[in-house]
C-alpha cells in the first residue's frame, strides 16, 4: 500500500490555512472559535499521520491531550462569550474593543 | 481501493472545511465542522487507528461540537454579519497571508525526507506496534508509564478549566454580586 503521509500534510496544511483565514475573516466569536477547532483537527491529522508512517501509537496520544486542551478551551472561552454577551447584547470582536491601547 | 476511498474523503474533507468558512450562518457552518471531524475520523479508520477514530467521534463531534451548538442556540446567534468598509483590506491581506503560509509549509512538506534516521524511542515503540498487543493497551500503558505527568497535568488543566467556566458564567447583578436563588422559593 502506498504511503498517504505525504496526502495527509496536505490535507492538514489545507486545514490549517482554511482554520487561519476563518480566524481573520470571521467576526463573530464563536464561528473564529470554530476555525480555531479546525486547527487542532488539522494538528491531530498530522499527528496521527506521521504516528502511522513510523508505526508507532504515541500519536494517538498526542491527539488525547489536544482534545482535552480543545474541550477546556471550548469551555472557558464559550463561558467568556456567555458573560459578554451578557454585559454587550452581542459578541462581535471587532467591536469589543475596551482594552485596545 | 484505498487510495479510491482516500481521494473521495479528501475532497469532502475539504468541502466541509470551505463550508464552514463561507457560511454565513453559524449553525450550518457549526455542522459542517461535524462533518469535517467525521471525515478526519473515517482518515483515522484508514491509518488503522480506531481508537483515535472512536474518539475523535465520541468527544468532538460529539461532545465538543454540541457544546457550540448550545451556547449558539442560547445566545440566538443567527444573524447574517454585514462587513463593515474597515475590514475589506483586512481580509485581503488576511487572505494573501494565509496564501503565502500554505505554500511555504507545502513546500515544507514536499521537501521533507526523513534523513535522520529513526531514534531509539521510536524503534522501541515500533517493536511494540508490531507485537501484536492491541491498539488500546499500547496507549493505555504508554499513558501511564511514558506521558503520565502531562497525563496528570491535563487533569489540573480541566479542574481549573471547570472552575474558571463557572465562575466567568456565574450570574451577578448591577453591583456585583452574586444573585443566591432562595432555596423554598426554588422549591415552591
Amino acid at each position: 500500500m502506498t504511503s498517504l503521509l505525504q496526502p495527509n500534510l496536505i490535507l492538514a496544511t489545507l486545514l490549517f490555512t482554511i482554520g487561519i483565514l476563518g480566524v481573520m475573516w470571521k467576526r463573530n466569536a464563536i464561528a473564529l472559535f470554530m476555525s480555531v477547532e479546525l486547527m487542532l483537527n488539522a494538528a491531530n491529522l498530522a499527528f496521527v499521520s506521521f504516528a502511522h508512517e513510523l508505526g508507532i501509537m504515541s500519536g494517538g496520544i498526542l491527539v488525547l491531550f489536544v482534545m482535552t486542551v480543545a474541550a477546556a478551551e471550548a469551555g472557558v472561552g464559550l463561558a467568556i462569550f456567555i458573560a459578554l454577551f451578557r454585559a454587550r447584547r452581542h459578541i462581535r470582536v471587532d467591536e469589543h474593543d475596551t482594552l485596545h491601547g | 481501493m484505498v487510495l479510491f476511498l482516500y481521494s473521495i474523503l479528501f475532497v469532502i474533507t475539504v468541502a466541509l472545511a470551505v463550508g464552514v468558512l463561507l457560511n454565513k450562518d453559524t449553525v450550518r457552518s457549526a455542522m459542517c465542522l461535524v462533518g469535517v471531524m467525521m471525515c478526519l475520523a473515517a482518515n483515522y479508520l484508514l491509518m488503522q487507528q480506531e481508537f483515535v477514530a472512536f474518539i475523535q467521534i465520541v468527544v468532538y463531534a460529539g461532545a465538543i461540537m454540541v457544546l457550540f451548538l448550545f451556547v449558539i442556540m442560547l445566545l440566538n446567534l443567527r444573524e447574517v454579519e454585514v462587513l463593515p468598509w474597515y475590514l475589506r483590506n483586512a481580509r485581503f491581506w488576511g487572505g494573501v497571508l494565509a496564501l503565502l503560509f500554505f505554500f511555504v509549509v507545502g513546500f515544507g512538506i514536499n521537501v521533507f525526507r526523513s534523513s535522520h534516521g529513526i531514534p531509539g524511542v521510536v524503534a522501541k515503540e515500533q517493536a511494540l506496534a508490531e507485537s501484536g498487543t492491541p491498539e488500546v493497551i499500547i496507549l493505555a500503558t504508554q499513558m501511564m508509564t511514558t506521558y503520565i505527568v502531562p497525563f496528570l497535568l491535563t487533569s489540573v488543566l480541566l479542574l481549573v478549566a471547570v472552575i474558571g467556566a463557572i465562575v466567568m458564567a456565574r450570574r451577578r447583578d448591577e453591583d456585583g454580586n452574586e444573585i443566591v436563588l432562595d432555596p423554598e422559593e426554588v422549591d415552591a
